[in-house]
């Protein structure tokens, strides 16, 4: 597979440890979290493998080309609009998250609308930019930000505030039937390699998928799993974790740089969550705008041989955030994630066989 | 005959030459005489070399035995040019061409005087290492530098001329072998579209086929090294040439090229990566410093650990007015020093910068206009501004700081982390030609730069 399609899945990762999923997890501590990790973990690379063997048989096409081909018209237009409003949720999830992080950790004097405003500017531009570039730029970024992941995870492995006591108390509530909102919450992080039904344009030549890159991704999705609900745990300790709005900004509030000019690691990885949160919204949004456009096709929206479609989704996309972060509160928000995962992970089923559809009728 | 009487078409050629350079003083139509020979020159005295004339042309004329002779000798010439129409010869006399009435036909040579064909010293991109000499600003002197340093059949020149009204030539100059066909055709097509009527210097050519109006950082790299031009030749690039201008132009040029200095290629290993390492952090810091201090004193001063929090409050102590007033301010005195030290005579640079850099800054801090820590910033800044290579993308930088700064007054930490993204997403989102300008690059540099297949 290409070094691209790990972006993907990697950012998808990364971007949901700081705030929804390890909150649902920890909710189901004590009733099947643990499984439903390990199921996740399978049932995640299952979907993984899927979506990119079947991306990887249509180099250098996107879902909705594909749809176009092999559906008909009104169908294939309604079911890109249903997914564009999955995908615009699942970006609208990550931005609300962290302008109430912002709110409360980082720059608590300004007003919520601007905090939002601030960040849906910067994604308005990235949205609009070809797909490779966004890759491109997913790509620095995550680079980027690679040295202070390491560097935190370091730190949290061998702090000695993390009880070993506590995750081993955890472990023990392993023999429990799994949960459905843990599983769906905790599949959500692999999904990210579902992103190709629009960056597969990007991938034009065929690439082999090997056992090899499946395990590797499985290795680094357990891997953030683990990590995500066990460290809380080792540093707050099992009682009451449920409790904690955010777990991981308490955890990482712990960590202390002695030597470092910034002291408090809650600052580096506030900063580094706002990085990769972005590059999850700007990579969910670029899908939602270019499946977007094209289900509408019509010229009626033009100004001096600019078409303004996309100019006027980014309109639609900023009324509808602002208006949520107003309304939403920080309870509902998680309440609502977390319906969303469950109703992602049973439509994803759909979109698997609509891949299996499309398949067959490009073999006859 | 019935026609004796009537001029030939030559005869009307030449007058109708001749009229067209009239009214200046300094056409000569010469006609030249001896025994039956006969022969008339046309020129412009002040760009054709008087002295060269007279050795092949006029001398030759004198001692040769016949007008067969005469004929025979001046179309041997090797800097005889084509004669494709009375307009193409109307301009190469501009340039510096003669045209010579031998019989009932004229021949063209080039007896160009040029005086701007000294090499210079390296000034804009010195080197410790390497070689030491740039271009000139004469055209085929700057095209045997190249050659004379990349040996190798496949290398193609080829001419054109832009410029509405002055009518410069124009050396495109690639490796056959390597360059990249899309981006030539894209180049070449760009340059012949070009609706200019003074071109001046290469520079301006990468600013009028850009593709955008107003652009922040340069597609195309300005050097004036040969060792650059040669060693971007060989990775496939295209090079351009103006007569007139000491530098060149690279297309296409991605983003690393710029922070790429020659001598990478000649040190050891680990100290061009240290003097590497050392630029891109140049860029970092002259970056985000400003809006850095400016978030980290309004709005997170509990980012950084408690004593450097205090000792930055402390340094402000007395400072009038907010933050982001004092770094621009400071800011925009160095860039004005900047400014005024690369307009200035040299010989008044050094007071320049003396009455503005230690006076003005210690001044400021001691009347307390601005903090210590924000002149040690404000230098910091103005240095490692100028540990980018090439001076076209230390210009930009200087800008997009401004931006940053603009980001961190609005946001805090939070503004400057995105205005390094939305920077960064712009970058990327460039091309050049057709060349990713930002994407980073695992492959060996063999790789990367394929070869054409043939």
């Amino acid at each position: 597979m290409s070094r691209y399609f790990y972006y993907l899945v990697f950012v998808n990762m990364l971007a949901n440890v700081v705030a929804s999923v390890p909150k649902i997890l920890l909710a189901k501590k004590s009733e099947g979290a643990i499984v439903s990790m390990i199921l996740a973990i399978f049932i995640g690379l299952a979907l993984c493998y899927i979506v990119a063997r079947f991306f990887n048989a249509f180099p250098g096409q996107g879902l909705p080309e594909l749809m176009g081909k092999y559906m008909p018209g009104w169908f294939g237009k309604l079911l890109l609009l249903f997914i564009a409003g999955a995908w615009s949720v699942a970006g609208l999830i990550t931005l609300v998250t962290y302008s109430f992080l912002l709110k409360r950790f980082l720059t608590p004097d300004m007003p919520l609308v601007f905090i939002t405003s601030i960040l849906l500017f910067f994604i308005s531009y990235g949205i609009l930019m070809k797909t490779s570039s966004v890759l491109y730029t997913v790509e620095f970024v995550l680079l980027c930000c690679l040295p202070v992941i390491v560097l935190i995870m370091i730190k949290s492995y061998t702090t000695p505030e993390l009880e070993w006591d506590f995750i081993r108390e955890a472990m023990m509530h392993t023999y429990e039937l799994p949960s459905f909102s843990a599983l769906s919450a905790s599949t959500y992080l692999f999904l990210g390699g579902f992103n190709l039904i629009i960056f597969n344009r990007f991938f034009t030549k065929k690439h082999k998928i090997t056992i090899k890159q499946i395990l590797l991704i499985g290795l680094l999705g357990g891997g953030v799993l683990f990590t995500t609900y066990f460290i809380p745990i080792g540093m707050n300790g099992f009682e009451g974790i449920e409790k904690i709005a955010y777990p991981w900004i308490f955890t990482s509030d712990t960590l202390r740089l002695d030597l470092g000019v910034i002291e408090r690691i809650l600052f580096v990885f506030l900063i580094l969550y706002l990085a990769i949160s972005f590059l999850s919204i700007l990579i969910h949004w670029h899908v939602v705008l270019e499946l977007t456009k094209s289900v509408i096709t019509t010229k009626r929206f033009k100004f001096k041989d600019i078409n303004l479609t996309p100019y006027i989704i980014v309109g639609v996309i900023w009324l509808g955030s602002i208006q949520i972060t107003k309304y939403l509160t920080e309870y509902q928000l998680s309440l609502f994630s977390s319906y969303f995962f469950n109703l992602l992970l049973c439509s994803l089923f759909g979109l698997i066989s609509l891949f299996w559809f499309i398949l067959r009728r490009a073999k006859s | 005959m019935p026609f004796k009487n009537r001029k030939s078409d030559v005869e009307v050629e030449l007058e109708w030459l001749i009229n067209e350079l009239k009214p200046s003083s300094d056409i000569l139509h010469k006609p030249l005489r001896l025994d039956d020979k006969q022969a008339e020159l046309v020129y412009i005295k002040s760009v054709v070399d008087g002295a060269q004339l007279q050795q092949i042309v006029i001398k030759p004329f004198f001692e040769l035995a016949s007008e067969q002779h005469v004929e025979a000798y001046l179309k041997s010439l090797p800097n005889q040019q084509e004669f494709t129409s009375k307009e193409q010869v109307l301009l190469e006399l501009t340039k510096g061409s003669v045209v010579v009435k031998l019989k009932d036909e004229l021949l063209l040579f080039e007896i160009k005087k040029v005086n701007t064909d000294t090499v210079r010293e390296t000034n804009i991109e010195p080197t410790i290492m390497g070689p030491q000499y740039a271009l000139s600003e004469d055209l085929a002197t700057n095209l045997n530098l190249i050659r004379q340093r990349y040996h190798k059949p496949s290398l193609t020149v080829e001419t054109m001329e832009i410029g509405k009204k002055s009518n410069q030539s124009l050396a495109i100059i690639y490796d056959e072998e390597y360059v990249l066909d899309g981006v030539l055709e894209q180049i070449k097509s760009q340059l012949e579209s070009l609706d200019e009527p003074v071109v001046q210097t290469s520079t301006q050519i990468q600013r009028f086929i850009n593709n955008q109006k107003r652009s922040l950082i340069p597609i195309m790299m300005m050097t004036e090294r040969t060792d650059r031009v040669v060693y971007n030749l060989a990775g496939g690039k295209v090079v351009l040439l103006l007569d007139g201008s000491p530098t060149t132009i690279i297309a296409p040029a991605i983003f690393w090229d710029f922070m790429t200095s020659m001598e990478d290629n000649y040190g050891m290993y680990w100290v061009t990566k240290f003097s590497k390492f050392l630029r891109y952090l140049g860029l970092f810091v002259s970056l985000i410093l400003p809006g850095l201090y400016v978030a980290a004193t309004s709005f997170n001063p509990e980012v950084f650990r408690v004593e450097l929090a205090l000792s930055i409050a402390g340094s402000r102590i007395g400072v009038p007015y907010p933050s982001f007033i004092e770094v621009l301010f400071m800011l925009i005195f160095m860039e004005l020093l900047t400014e005024a030290s690369i307009r200035l005579p040299k010989a008044v640079t050094g007071t320049a910068t003396t009455v503005g850099g230690l006076i003005l800054g210690t001044a400021a801090t001691e009347a307390a206009l601005a903090s210590n820590i924000i002149i040690i910033i404000v230098g910091a800044v103005a240095i490692s501004t100028f540990v980018i290579p090439i001076n076209e993308m230390s210009f930009a930088i200087r800008f997009m700081r401004y931006l940053l700064l603009l980001a961190a007054t609005l946001a805090g930490l939070a503004g400057l982390t995105l205005g390094l993204i939305g920077l960064l997403m712009y970058v990327a989102n460039r091309d050049s030609f057709g060349e990713p300008y930002f994407k980073i690059f695992f492959k060996k540099k063999q790789a990367e730069t394929r070869v054409k297949p043939s």
